[in-house]
Protein backbone atom coordinates (compact mmCIF):
# COMPACT_ATOMS: atom_id res chain seq x y z
CA UNK A 1 0.00 0.00 0.00
CA UNK A 2 1.32 3.26 -1.10
CA UNK A 3 0.73 6.69 1.02
CA UNK A 4 -2.35 8.12 -0.13
CA UNK A 5 -2.78 12.14 0.39
CA UNK A 6 -5.58 13.42 0.69
CA UNK A 7 -7.49 16.83 0.00
CA UNK A 8 -4.69 19.75 -1.62
CA UNK A 9 -2.91 21.68 0.33
CA UNK A 10 -3.26 25.19 0.68
CA UNK A 11 -2.01 28.24 3.00
CA UNK A 12 -2.01 32.07 3.45
CA UNK A 13 1.41 34.13 3.57
CA UNK A 14 1.52 37.30 4.75
CA UNK A 15 4.39 40.20 3.93
CA UNK A 16 5.14 42.71 7.43
CA UNK A 17 8.35 44.41 5.98
CA UNK A 18 10.56 42.02 4.58
CA UNK A 19 9.26 39.29 7.38
CA UNK A 20 7.13 36.24 5.98
CA UNK A 21 4.25 34.40 8.15
CA UNK A 22 2.26 31.41 7.25
CA UNK A 23 -1.24 30.42 8.64
CA UNK A 24 -2.16 27.26 9.13
CA UNK A 25 -1.43 24.49 6.16
CA UNK A 26 -5.13 22.97 5.22
CA UNK A 27 -4.84 19.57 3.73
CA UNK A 28 -0.96 19.13 5.38
CA UNK A 29 0.28 16.03 3.95
CA UNK A 30 3.17 16.22 6.38
CA UNK A 31 5.66 16.22 4.10
CA UNK A 32 8.59 18.84 3.80
CA UNK A 33 7.35 22.15 4.00
CA UNK A 34 9.84 25.00 2.98
CA UNK A 35 9.52 28.86 1.79
CA UNK A 36 11.11 29.62 -1.43
CA UNK A 37 12.71 33.03 -2.01
CA UNK A 38 13.37 34.32 -5.72
CA UNK A 39 15.13 36.92 -6.85
CA UNK A 40 13.89 38.34 -10.24
CA UNK A 41 12.52 35.62 -10.87
CA UNK A 42 15.17 32.78 -10.24
CA UNK A 43 15.48 30.48 -6.80
CA UNK A 44 17.80 31.85 -4.36
CA UNK A 45 17.31 30.07 -1.34
CA UNK A 46 14.90 27.48 -0.06
CA UNK A 47 14.51 27.61 4.25
CA UNK A 48 12.87 24.43 6.21
CA UNK A 49 9.39 25.93 6.87
CA UNK A 50 8.09 23.42 9.20
CA UNK A 51 8.74 24.84 12.84
CA UNK A 52 8.73 28.34 12.34
CA UNK A 53 5.69 30.34 10.92
CA UNK A 54 7.86 33.24 10.39
CA UNK A 55 10.66 33.83 8.19
CA UNK A 56 12.94 36.70 7.15
CA UNK A 57 15.21 36.51 4.12
CA UNK A 58 18.80 38.02 5.41
CA UNK A 59 20.38 38.77 1.89
CA UNK A 60 19.91 42.24 0.92
CA UNK A 61 21.04 42.08 -2.69
CA UNK A 62 19.00 44.42 -4.69
CA UNK A 63 16.18 42.97 -6.83
CA UNK A 64 12.67 41.57 -6.44
CA UNK A 65 11.93 39.63 -4.17
CA UNK A 66 9.18 36.94 -4.29
CA UNK A 67 8.46 34.40 -1.09
CA UNK A 68 6.35 31.41 -1.53
CA UNK A 69 5.47 28.52 0.70
CA UNK A 70 6.10 24.74 -0.98
CA UNK A 71 4.87 21.50 -0.17
CA UNK A 72 6.35 18.47 -1.15
CA UNK A 73 4.00 16.67 -3.13
CA UNK A 74 4.82 12.85 -3.16
CA UNK A 75 3.42 11.19 -6.84
CA UNK A 76 6.18 8.20 -6.69
CA UNK A 77 9.22 7.38 -5.91
CA UNK A 78 10.48 7.40 -9.35
CA UNK A 79 14.00 8.96 -10.13
CA UNK A 80 16.05 9.49 -13.18
CA UNK A 81 19.61 8.41 -12.87
CA UNK A 82 21.26 11.58 -11.41
CA UNK A 83 18.47 10.59 -8.34
CA UNK A 84 16.05 13.08 -9.04
CA UNK A 85 12.92 12.65 -8.61
CA UNK A 86 11.07 12.46 -12.14
CA UNK A 87 7.53 12.94 -10.92
CA UNK A 88 7.27 13.91 -6.74
CA UNK A 89 8.37 17.42 -6.81
CA UNK A 90 7.62 20.56 -4.56
CA UNK A 91 4.39 22.17 -5.09
CA UNK A 92 3.38 26.21 -3.98
CA UNK A 93 1.07 26.03 -1.77
CA UNK A 94 0.26 29.79 -1.15
CA UNK A 95 -0.07 32.91 -2.58
CA UNK A 96 3.06 34.41 -3.39
CA UNK A 97 4.25 37.79 -1.25
CA UNK A 98 7.01 40.18 -2.77
CA UNK A 99 9.10 42.96 -1.91
CA UNK A 100 11.89 45.23 -3.83
CA UNK A 101 15.31 46.12 -2.05
CA UNK B 1 -10.21 -10.24 5.64
CA UNK B 2 -10.72 -12.28 9.08
CA UNK B 3 -11.89 -15.86 8.94
CA UNK B 4 -12.55 -17.46 12.23
CA UNK B 5 -11.18 -20.96 11.85
CA UNK B 6 -12.45 -23.14 8.60
CA UNK B 7 -15.91 -23.56 9.86
CA UNK B 8 -18.49 -23.90 7.01
CA UNK B 9 -21.77 -24.50 8.11
CA UNK B 10 -25.03 -23.88 5.46
CA UNK B 11 -27.91 -22.55 7.19
CA UNK B 12 -31.24 -22.57 5.68
CA UNK B 13 -31.29 -19.27 4.98
CA UNK B 14 -28.62 -19.47 2.21
CA UNK B 15 -26.15 -17.66 4.35
CA UNK B 16 -22.84 -19.80 5.30
CA UNK B 17 -21.51 -19.15 9.11
CA UNK B 18 -18.23 -18.75 7.31
CA UNK B 19 -19.40 -16.38 5.13
CA UNK B 20 -20.82 -14.25 7.57
CA UNK B 21 -17.46 -14.08 9.46
CA UNK B 22 -15.76 -12.86 6.62
CA UNK B 23 -18.04 -9.74 6.46
CA UNK B 24 -17.78 -9.14 10.11
CA UNK B 25 -14.63 -8.90 12.55
CA UNK B 26 -15.58 -12.35 14.28
CA UNK B 27 -11.95 -13.43 15.24
CA UNK B 28 -11.12 -11.07 17.81
CA UNK B 29 -13.36 -12.34 20.07
CA UNK B 30 -13.18 -15.19 22.46
CA UNK B 31 -14.10 -16.31 26.11
CA UNK B 32 -11.72 -13.17 26.71
CA UNK B 33 -13.99 -11.72 30.04
CA UNK B 34 -13.82 -15.38 31.85
CA UNK B 35 -9.88 -15.88 31.13
CA UNK B 36 -9.17 -12.30 32.46
CA UNK B 37 -11.49 -13.11 35.69
CA UNK B 38 -9.22 -16.31 36.09
CA UNK B 39 -6.09 -14.29 35.25
CA UNK B 40 -7.44 -11.68 38.62
CA UNK B 41 -8.15 -14.91 40.84
CA UNK B 42 -4.40 -16.23 40.51
CA UNK B 43 -3.57 -12.76 41.11
CA UNK B 44 -1.48 -12.28 37.81
CA UNK B 45 -3.55 -8.72 36.83
CA UNK B 46 -4.69 -6.19 39.34
CA UNK B 47 -7.03 -4.27 37.74
CA UNK B 48 -6.72 -1.85 40.08
CA UNK B 49 -2.94 -1.35 40.06
CA UNK B 50 -2.75 -2.28 36.50
CA UNK B 51 -3.48 1.18 35.04
CA UNK B 52 -2.04 1.08 31.74
CA UNK B 53 -3.86 -1.22 29.85
CA UNK B 54 -3.14 0.48 26.41
CA UNK B 55 -0.22 0.01 23.81
CA UNK B 56 0.39 1.88 20.23
CA UNK B 57 3.26 0.17 18.12
CA UNK B 58 4.33 2.13 15.28
CA UNK B 59 5.64 -0.63 13.41
CA UNK B 60 8.24 1.34 10.30
CA UNK B 61 8.41 -1.12 7.66
CA UNK B 62 11.65 -1.31 5.68
CA UNK B 63 13.58 0.01 8.95
CA UNK B 64 15.42 3.39 8.72
CA UNK B 65 19.13 3.51 8.90
CA UNK B 66 19.84 4.14 12.51
CA UNK B 67 23.18 6.58 11.85
CA UNK B 68 20.50 8.88 9.60
CA UNK B 69 18.12 8.86 12.12
CA UNK B 70 18.29 8.29 15.97
CA UNK B 71 21.67 7.43 15.98
CA UNK B 72 23.86 9.88 14.38
CA UNK B 73 27.34 9.85 13.97
CA UNK B 74 28.91 13.13 12.91
CA UNK B 75 32.57 12.39 13.46
CA UNK B 76 32.56 9.38 11.50
CA UNK B 77 34.24 9.64 7.91
CA UNK B 78 31.72 11.03 5.16
CA UNK B 79 30.97 7.33 3.48
CA UNK B 80 29.64 6.42 7.17
CA UNK B 81 27.81 9.41 8.36
CA UNK B 82 25.94 10.34 5.66
CA UNK B 83 24.78 13.66 4.44
CA UNK B 84 22.41 14.20 7.58
CA UNK B 85 22.97 16.48 10.20
CA UNK B 86 22.45 16.08 14.04
CA UNK B 87 20.75 18.91 16.02
CA UNK B 88 19.96 19.49 19.58
CA UNK B 89 17.06 17.87 21.28
CA UNK B 90 15.37 19.88 24.25
CA UNK B 91 16.94 17.03 26.53
CA UNK B 92 21.20 17.72 26.44
CA UNK B 93 23.40 15.63 25.54
CA UNK B 94 21.00 13.37 22.80
CA UNK B 95 21.15 14.64 19.60
CA UNK B 96 18.62 13.42 16.49
CA UNK B 97 18.37 13.99 12.70
CA UNK B 98 17.88 17.45 11.37
CA UNK B 99 14.68 15.64 9.74
CA UNK B 100 12.70 15.27 13.43
CA UNK B 101 12.58 18.99 14.20
CA UNK B 102 9.44 18.54 16.24
CA UNK B 103 10.10 15.20 17.72
CA UNK B 104 13.46 17.24 19.19
CA UNK B 105 11.28 19.43 20.57
CA UNK B 106 9.79 16.40 22.81
CA UNK B 107 12.79 14.05 23.39
CA UNK B 108 12.16 14.43 27.05
CA UNK B 109 9.29 12.10 26.53
CA UNK B 110 11.33 10.03 24.94
CA UNK B 111 13.67 6.69 25.88
CA UNK B 112 15.66 5.93 23.09
CA UNK B 113 17.47 2.60 23.09
CA UNK B 114 20.28 2.16 20.84
CA UNK B 115 21.53 -0.67 21.53
CA UNK B 116 19.21 -3.26 19.77
CA UNK B 117 20.62 -5.91 17.51
CA UNK B 118 19.77 -9.70 16.85
CA UNK B 119 21.39 -12.63 15.28
CA UNK B 120 19.28 -14.38 13.12
CA UNK B 121 19.73 -12.99 10.01
CA UNK B 122 18.75 -9.70 7.73
CA UNK B 123 15.47 -10.49 6.18
CA UNK B 124 12.79 -8.00 7.21
CA UNK B 125 10.61 -11.07 8.48
CA UNK B 126 13.15 -12.25 10.41
CA UNK B 127 12.86 -8.48 12.45
CA UNK B 128 9.24 -8.21 11.90
CA UNK B 129 8.91 -11.57 13.88
CA UNK B 130 11.53 -10.52 17.17
CA UNK B 131 9.69 -6.93 16.77
CA UNK B 132 6.17 -8.15 16.85
CA UNK B 133 6.29 -10.96 19.05
CA UNK B 134 9.45 -11.20 20.95
CA UNK B 135 10.46 -14.37 19.48
CA UNK B 136 11.84 -15.91 16.14
CA UNK B 137 10.12 -18.64 14.51
CA UNK B 138 9.12 -20.62 11.31
CA UNK B 139 5.66 -21.43 9.93
CA UNK B 140 5.44 -24.38 11.81
CA UNK B 141 6.16 -22.64 15.10
CA UNK B 142 4.41 -19.85 15.20
CA UNK B 143 4.39 -17.36 17.85
CA UNK B 144 1.37 -15.11 18.97
CA UNK B 145 1.59 -11.39 18.23
CA UNK B 146 2.05 -8.70 20.89
CA UNK B 147 -1.28 -7.67 20.65
CA UNK B 148 -2.54 -10.84 20.40
CA UNK B 149 -0.98 -11.99 23.84
CA UNK B 150 -2.41 -8.68 25.44
CA UNK B 151 -5.99 -9.99 24.13
CA UNK B 152 -5.67 -12.81 25.91
CA UNK B 153 -4.19 -11.26 29.11
CA UNK B 154 -6.86 -8.58 29.71
CA UNK B 155 -9.75 -9.58 27.05
CA UNK B 156 -11.57 -6.73 25.71
CA UNK B 157 -12.74 -3.58 27.42
CA UNK B 158 -15.44 -2.65 25.43
CA UNK B 159 -17.19 -3.98 21.84
CA UNK B 160 -14.33 -2.97 19.57
CA UNK B 161 -11.54 -5.19 18.98
CA UNK B 162 -8.66 -6.05 21.82
CA UNK B 163 -6.01 -5.75 19.05
CA UNK B 164 -6.11 -4.10 15.94
CA UNK B 165 -3.52 -3.61 12.98
CA UNK B 166 -4.05 -0.56 10.93
CA UNK B 167 -4.14 0.55 8.20
CA UNK B 168 -3.56 -3.10 6.68
CA UNK B 169 -1.25 -6.22 7.40
CA UNK B 170 2.28 -6.47 5.99
CA UNK B 171 2.16 -8.21 3.07
CA UNK B 172 5.72 -8.63 0.29
CA UNK B 173 8.81 -7.82 2.25
CA UNK B 174 10.65 -10.69 0.05
CA UNK B 175 10.06 -13.63 1.55
CA UNK B 176 7.22 -15.93 2.00
CA UNK B 177 7.86 -16.35 6.03
CA UNK B 178 5.77 -14.93 8.81
CA UNK B 179 5.66 -11.20 9.85
CA UNK B 180 4.65 -11.95 13.54
CA UNK B 181 0.90 -10.46 13.30
CA UNK B 182 -0.86 -13.22 13.69
CA UNK B 183 -2.66 -14.97 17.24
CA UNK B 184 -0.90 -18.25 16.81
CA UNK B 185 -1.64 -21.12 19.31
CA UNK B 186 -3.79 -18.22 20.97
CA UNK B 187 -6.35 -19.32 18.25
CA UNK B 188 -8.76 -17.09 16.30
CA UNK B 189 -10.31 -15.26 19.43
CA UNK B 190 -7.35 -13.48 20.17
CA UNK B 191 -6.50 -12.92 16.04
CA UNK B 192 -5.76 -8.85 15.37
CA UNK B 193 -8.45 -6.87 13.34
CA UNK B 194 -6.80 -5.45 10.33
CA UNK B 195 -8.42 -2.44 8.88
CA UNK B 196 -8.32 -3.73 5.68
CA UNK B 197 -8.40 0.04 3.69
CA UNK B 198 -6.90 3.34 3.57
CA UNK B 199 -8.43 6.19 6.14
CA UNK B 200 -6.82 8.83 4.23
CA UNK B 201 -9.29 8.23 1.36
CA UNK B 202 -12.80 9.88 1.15
CA UNK B 203 -14.89 7.02 0.49
CA UNK B 204 -12.91 4.97 2.89
CA UNK B 205 -15.10 3.16 4.74
CA UNK B 206 -13.68 -0.30 6.86
CA UNK B 207 -13.49 -3.13 4.85
CA UNK B 208 -14.43 -5.42 7.58
CA UNK B 209 -17.32 -3.70 8.55
CA UNK B 210 -19.04 -3.75 5.85
CA UNK B 211 -22.12 -6.76 5.47
CA UNK B 212 -21.45 -8.50 2.24
CA UNK B 213 -23.20 -7.63 -0.93
CA UNK B 214 -26.57 -7.81 -0.91
CA UNK B 215 -26.78 -8.04 3.06
CA UNK B 216 -28.30 -5.20 5.01
CA UNK B 217 -28.15 -4.67 8.18
CA UNK B 218 -31.91 -5.94 8.77
CA UNK B 219 -31.17 -9.73 6.96
CA UNK B 220 -27.98 -9.37 9.35
CA UNK B 221 -30.18 -9.00 12.41
CA UNK B 222 -32.64 -11.90 11.13
CA UNK B 223 -29.62 -14.28 10.87
CA UNK B 224 -28.51 -14.04 13.73
CA UNK B 225 -32.01 -14.63 15.14
CA UNK B 226 -31.93 -17.95 12.98
CA UNK B 227 -28.18 -18.77 13.89
CA UNK B 228 -29.20 -18.19 17.97
CA UNK B 229 -31.67 -21.24 17.18
CA UNK B 230 -29.16 -23.17 15.20
CA UNK B 231 -27.21 -22.55 18.11
CA UNK B 232 -30.00 -23.57 20.78
CA UNK B 233 -29.72 -27.31 19.31
CA UNK B 234 -25.54 -26.89 19.31
CA UNK B 235 -25.51 -26.77 22.91
CA UNK B 236 -26.63 -30.37 23.77
CA UNK B 237 -23.31 -30.83 22.40
CA UNK B 238 -21.38 -28.06 23.83
CA UNK B 239 -17.90 -28.10 24.28
CA UNK B 240 -15.47 -25.26 25.24
CA UNK B 241 -14.57 -24.83 21.58
CA UNK B 242 -18.26 -23.44 20.87
CA UNK B 243 -18.29 -21.68 23.34
CA UNK B 244 -15.68 -19.79 22.28
CA UNK B 245 -17.39 -19.73 18.55
CA UNK B 246 -20.57 -18.68 19.87
CA UNK B 247 -19.05 -15.83 21.99
CA UNK B 248 -17.01 -14.44 18.78
CA UNK B 249 -20.19 -14.86 16.24
CA UNK B 250 -21.98 -12.74 19.18
CA UNK B 251 -19.44 -10.01 19.39
CA UNK B 252 -19.22 -10.27 15.15
CA UNK B 253 -22.77 -9.46 15.23
CA UNK B 254 -21.80 -6.64 17.46
CA UNK B 255 -19.49 -5.07 15.78
CA UNK B 256 -21.10 -5.14 12.19
CA UNK B 257 -24.26 -3.70 13.50
CA UNK B 258 -23.44 -1.38 16.26
CA UNK B 259 -23.27 2.16 15.90
CA UNK B 260 -20.54 2.67 18.30
CA UNK B 261 -17.67 0.56 16.35
CA UNK B 262 -18.73 2.39 13.25
CA UNK B 263 -18.36 5.29 15.13
CA UNK B 264 -14.58 4.60 16.29
CA UNK B 265 -13.15 3.85 12.66
CA UNK B 266 -15.18 6.83 11.33
CA UNK B 267 -12.60 9.92 11.15
CA UNK B 268 -15.08 12.08 9.60
CA UNK B 269 -16.22 13.83 12.61
CA UNK B 270 -12.15 14.73 14.19
CA UNK B 271 -11.65 18.55 13.74
CA UNK B 272 -10.25 19.18 10.63
CA UNK B 273 -6.98 20.81 12.17
CA UNK B 274 -6.14 18.00 14.27
CA UNK B 275 -6.44 15.76 10.96
CA UNK B 276 -3.92 18.15 9.51
CA UNK B 277 -2.00 17.72 11.81
CA UNK B 278 -1.36 14.42 11.71
CA UNK B 279 -0.73 14.94 8.09
CA UNK B 280 -3.51 13.98 5.26
CA UNK B 281 -1.99 11.27 4.18
CA UNK B 282 -2.60 6.95 5.03
CA UNK B 283 0.11 7.22 7.45
CA UNK B 284 -0.69 10.12 9.40
CA UNK B 285 -4.75 9.76 9.20
CA UNK B 286 -4.03 5.72 10.59
CA UNK B 287 -1.97 6.87 13.92
CA UNK B 288 -4.97 9.41 14.24
CA UNK B 289 -7.21 6.54 13.95
CA UNK B 290 -5.18 4.83 16.41
CA UNK B 291 -5.45 7.55 18.99
CA UNK B 292 -9.59 7.26 18.60
CA UNK B 293 -9.57 3.66 18.65
CA UNK B 294 -7.54 2.68 21.87
CA UNK B 295 -9.80 6.15 23.21
CA UNK B 296 -13.17 3.65 22.62
CA UNK B 297 -11.53 0.80 24.14
CA UNK B 298 -8.78 -1.64 21.98
CA UNK B 299 -6.17 -2.17 24.15
CA UNK B 300 -3.26 -2.30 21.53
CA UNK B 301 -3.05 -1.02 18.19
CA UNK B 302 0.38 -1.52 15.32
CA UNK B 303 -0.18 1.07 12.67
CA UNK B 304 1.97 -0.40 9.70
CA UNK B 305 3.77 2.65 7.99
CA UNK B 306 4.16 0.41 5.00
CA UNK B 307 2.75 -3.64 3.94
CA UNK B 308 5.62 -3.73 1.11
CA UNK B 309 9.23 -2.26 0.67
CA UNK B 310 8.99 -2.64 -3.24
CA UNK B 311 8.32 0.20 -5.73
CA UNK B 312 7.36 3.02 -2.97
CA UNK B 313 8.87 5.01 -1.07
CA UNK B 314 9.99 3.47 2.41
CA UNK B 315 12.74 2.91 4.90
CA UNK B 316 14.41 0.43 2.96
CA UNK B 317 16.56 2.75 1.85
CA UNK B 318 18.88 0.23 -1.12
CA UNK B 319 19.16 3.40 -3.90
CA UNK B 320 19.32 0.24 -6.33
CA UNK B 321 17.86 2.26 -9.13
CA UNK B 322 15.50 -0.23 -9.61
CA UNK B 323 12.58 -1.57 -7.15
CA UNK B 324 13.79 -0.92 -3.98
CA UNK B 325 15.21 2.37 -5.08
CA UNK B 326 15.07 4.36 -1.84
CA UNK B 327 17.36 7.19 -1.04
CA UNK B 328 18.24 9.46 1.24
CA UNK B 329 16.03 12.13 -0.73
CA UNK B 330 12.71 10.57 -0.25
CA UNK B 331 13.78 10.41 3.74
CA UNK B 332 14.91 13.96 3.63
CA UNK B 333 11.36 15.12 1.82
CA UNK B 334 8.79 12.01 2.66
CA UNK B 335 9.38 10.00 5.33
CA UNK B 336 11.05 11.70 8.39
CA UNK B 337 8.81 14.25 7.79
CA UNK B 338 5.48 12.19 7.66
CA UNK B 339 7.03 10.44 10.67
CA UNK B 340 7.63 13.53 12.75
CA UNK B 341 4.88 14.89 12.07
CA UNK B 342 2.11 12.22 12.74
CA UNK B 343 4.63 10.89 15.62
CA UNK B 344 4.49 13.78 17.33
CA UNK B 345 0.63 14.55 16.81
CA UNK B 346 -0.18 11.42 18.35
CA UNK B 347 1.87 12.03 21.56
CA UNK B 348 0.44 15.78 21.69
CA UNK B 349 -2.99 14.25 21.64
CA UNK B 350 -2.77 11.50 23.95
CA UNK B 351 -1.49 13.90 26.36
CA UNK B 352 -4.13 16.71 25.55
CA UNK B 353 -7.06 13.84 26.40
CA UNK B 354 -5.11 12.79 29.52
CA UNK B 355 -4.29 9.18 27.41
CA UNK B 356 -0.73 9.53 27.05
CA UNK B 357 -0.26 8.36 30.92
CA UNK B 358 -2.43 5.37 30.17
CA UNK B 359 -0.91 4.33 26.71
CA UNK B 360 2.71 3.38 25.65
CA UNK B 361 3.62 4.03 22.31
CA UNK B 362 6.99 1.58 21.07
CA UNK B 363 8.33 2.73 17.76
CA UNK B 364 9.99 -0.12 16.66
CA UNK B 365 11.32 -1.45 12.85
CA UNK B 366 13.36 -4.73 11.92
CA UNK B 367 16.92 -3.91 11.98
CA UNK B 368 19.45 -1.36 11.33
CA UNK B 369 20.92 0.02 7.90
CA UNK B 370 24.51 -0.48 7.38
CA UNK B 371 26.96 1.92 8.64
CA UNK B 372 29.07 2.21 5.07
CA UNK B 373 27.16 3.78 2.77
CA UNK B 374 27.10 1.42 -0.21
CA UNK B 375 28.31 2.47 -3.64
CA UNK B 376 25.04 3.82 -4.93
CA UNK B 377 24.98 5.76 -1.17
CA UNK B 378 21.97 4.03 0.50
CA UNK B 379 22.32 1.28 3.16
CA UNK B 380 21.30 -2.19 3.33
CA UNK B 381 19.82 -4.48 5.76
CA UNK B 382 21.93 -4.62 8.95
CA UNK B 383 20.62 -6.39 12.07
CA UNK B 384 23.60 -6.27 14.22
CA UNK B 385 22.65 -2.45 15.36
CA UNK B 386 19.82 -0.73 15.60
CA UNK B 387 17.53 2.11 17.20
CA UNK B 388 13.98 1.79 18.57
CA UNK B 389 11.76 4.43 21.40
CA UNK B 390 9.37 3.57 23.54
CA UNK B 391 6.95 6.67 25.14
CA UNK B 392 4.02 7.69 27.30
CA UNK B 393 2.70 5.86 29.85
CA UNK B 394 5.29 5.22 32.99
CA UNK B 395 8.31 5.10 30.63
CA UNK B 396 10.97 7.31 31.82
CA UNK B 397 11.70 10.15 29.04
CA UNK B 398 14.69 11.65 27.85
CA UNK B 399 17.20 9.54 27.88
CA UNK B 400 19.30 7.07 25.66
CA UNK B 401 19.74 3.40 26.45
CA UNK B 402 22.39 1.39 25.19
CA UNK B 403 25.07 2.94 22.74
CA UNK B 404 26.62 1.92 19.90
CA UNK B 405 30.91 2.52 18.35
CA UNK B 406 31.93 5.18 16.49
CA UNK B 407 30.46 4.12 13.46
CA UNK B 408 27.18 2.81 14.24
CA UNK B 409 28.54 -1.33 13.69
CA UNK B 410 27.56 -2.79 16.76
CA UNK B 411 26.40 -2.23 20.26
CA UNK B 412 29.08 -0.45 22.93
CA UNK B 413 27.37 -0.94 26.10
CA UNK B 414 24.30 -2.56 27.13
CA UNK B 415 23.54 -4.29 24.08
CA UNK B 416 19.81 -4.98 23.56
CA UNK B 417 17.75 -7.79 22.01
CA UNK B 418 14.25 -7.58 20.42
CA UNK B 419 12.82 -9.73 23.47
CA UNK B 420 13.70 -7.67 25.88
CA UNK B 421 11.73 -4.82 24.13
CA UNK B 422 8.54 -6.71 23.81
CA UNK B 423 8.93 -7.90 27.53
CA UNK B 424 9.62 -4.11 28.39
CA UNK B 425 5.84 -3.18 26.67
CA UNK B 426 4.35 -6.37 28.83
CA UNK B 427 5.83 -4.50 31.98
CA UNK B 428 4.50 -0.89 31.04
CA UNK B 429 1.22 -2.62 30.67
CA UNK B 430 1.11 -3.78 34.05
CA UNK B 431 2.00 -7.37 33.38
CA UNK B 432 3.72 -9.42 35.63
CA UNK B 433 6.11 -11.49 33.81
CA UNK B 434 6.73 -13.61 36.63
CA UNK B 435 3.21 -14.72 37.45
CA UNK B 436 1.22 -14.61 34.24
CA UNK B 437 1.01 -17.39 32.12
CA UNK B 438 -0.53 -18.09 28.91
CA UNK B 439 -1.53 -21.55 27.15
CA UNK B 440 0.62 -22.48 24.71
CA UNK B 441 0.89 -24.98 21.72
CA UNK B 442 -0.98 -27.94 23.39
CA UNK B 443 -2.65 -25.76 25.86
CA UNK B 444 0.87 -26.10 28.05
CA UNK B 445 1.14 -23.60 30.45
CA UNK B 446 4.37 -21.10 29.28
CA UNK B 447 5.08 -17.64 30.10
CA UNK B 448 4.81 -14.80 27.68
CA UNK B 449 8.06 -14.17 26.98
CA UNK B 450 11.65 -15.23 28.24
CA UNK B 451 13.02 -12.15 28.48
CA UNK B 452 13.62 -9.42 31.66
CA UNK B 453 12.02 -5.75 30.84
CA UNK B 454 14.81 -3.14 30.51
CA UNK B 455 14.11 -1.78 34.15
CA UNK B 456 16.29 1.61 32.96
CA UNK B 457 12.78 2.88 31.12
CA UNK B 458 10.89 3.28 34.37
Amino acid sequence: MDQVFEGTPTAEIQLDGHRVTRGHVSNDWGSKLQWVVRRDGKDVATVPARMEATFEHDDKTAGKYEIVLQHFKYVNYRKDAKGDYTESRFIDISNVVSYTI
Amino acid sequence: MLHLGDENVSLCSGIRRRSFLQAGAAGMAGLTLPNLLQLETRGAVDQSKAKIRNCITIFLVGSPGHLDTWDMKPEAPEDIRGGFKPVNTNVPGIDICEHFPQMAKMMDKVALIRSLHHKTGASHENGQRWMMSGHDFTQDSMQPYMGSVVSRVFGPKSNLPSAVILPDKIGNTGTATPHGQEAAYLGSGHQPFFLGGDPSRADFKVANLQPPDGQTEFRINARRNILKELDTLQRRAETNTTIQRDTAYSRAFNLLTSPETKMAFDLTDEPDKLRDRYGRSTFGQSCLMARRIIERGSRFVTVNHFDTVFNIACWDMHADGGGLNNTHKDYEYLLCPQFDQAFTALVEDLEQRGLLEETVIAVLSEFGRTPKLNPRGGRDHYPSAWTNFLCGANIKGGQAIGSTDRIGAAPHDRPILPPQIVASIYHAMGIDLETTMMPGPGGRPIRLIEAEPIMELF
